[in-house]
């Protein structure tokens, strides 16, 4: 994710539904939307996104570790 | 970089283009609903995660503890243990206010029981006098429900003539086996400051100490009297 430039996350991000300003994630009524582990906006360039009904979360422990309860196999 | 973009953004050899046309972007949705590709920022952040989620520690907390919150707060002890260790203090810090954000106060004293290896050493003293498998998973979840009742957080700011009289209060109201005074960095020197004044204050308790680098652990076990 790293890698990938920050104009194709928002393209894949709109083609999830999801939009940005630039620097959060954003839901379709333009409020931040919220990582669903630790209800934290999250930033574009610290996001992940993961199988599971395709999920966009804030790339920290504590969320992660979070999906890893909820889908034991995909990680 | 392979000729098939989906195939390059799998392996994390794309940078990503303005080109990404609609088509190819849905191609990549189906790819995530397929379980097929995922986008990960920090692999190591994943991976130190999983370890801890197959730790045999926290497959033996499993046996004892059902409720799931409790048992992901135990984890994130494990992986501030883990964090600690390897000496990544950013990612530590961050874990903290990430559990202190999700778990209030409470959880990240938890936390960092677990982190201290306190837990482990009151299921040691807890197995020396079992009396059955309920009555033990019964003490080991109410020390985690109150942990507050079992251990004062020392703070940087708190004064020796506070601790002191927060640790006496504790341990009047509430006669539990284990009683710990825990800190760390200047905390712990006010730890180490009062450690004396707290033996003669808590006669009944037989001294263990549990120190580590800038951590210091008082680790107070009741004396069991047979009459």
């Amino acid at each position: 994710m790293k890698n990938i430039d920050l104009n194709s996350k928002i393209a894949l991000l709109k083609g999830l539904g999801l939009g940005s300003d630039g620097e959060y994630v954003l839901d379709l009524d333009g409020n931040k939307f919220l990582d669903r582990y630790i209800d934290i906006p999250i930033k574009v360039e610290n996001m992940v996104i993961l199988p599971g009904s395709v999920i966009v979360l804030d790339d920290n422990i504590l969320s992660l570790s979070h999906y890893m309860e909820e889908f034991p196999d995909v990680l | 970089m392979s000729s098939d973009p989906l195939e390059s953004i799998a392996k994390g050899a794309t940078k990503g283009t303005l080109e990404w046309s609609s088509d190819f972007i849905k191609k990549l949705i189906v790819k995530f609903q397929d379980h097929k590709l995922k986008f990960i920022r920090d692999e190591e952040n994943i991976e130190i995660a999983k370890e801890q989620y197959n730790s045999g520690e926290l497959q033996i907390y499993r046996y004892y503890i059902e409720d799931k919150e409790k048992l992901m707060i135990l984890r994130m002890g494990l992986v501030l243990r883990k964090l600690e260790n390897k000496g990544e203090r950013e990612k530590k810090q961050e874990l903290r206010e990430d559990i202190m954000k999700k778990y209030k106060i409470q959880g990240l004293h938890v936390a960092q029981f677990v982190e201290n290896g306190i837990l482990n050493r009151y299921i040691g003293i807890l197995l020396d006098d079992i009396s059955s498998i309920e009555d033990f998973k019964e003490k080991i979840n109410d020390i985690i429900e109150n942990i507050e009742k079992y251990v004062v957080f020392v703070k940087g700011i708190d004064s020796e003539r506070s601790t002191l009289d927060l640790c006496l209060r504790i341990t009047t109201s509430n006669l539990s086996m284990i009683f710990i005074v825990s800190g760390m960095g200047s905390a712990a020197e006010t730890i180490k400051n009062i450690e004396e004044r707290l033996i003669v204050l808590l006669k009944d308790y037989e001294l263990e100490k549990m120190s580590k680098g800038d951590k210091e652990n008082l680790f107070f076990k009741r004396i069991l009297k047979n009459d």
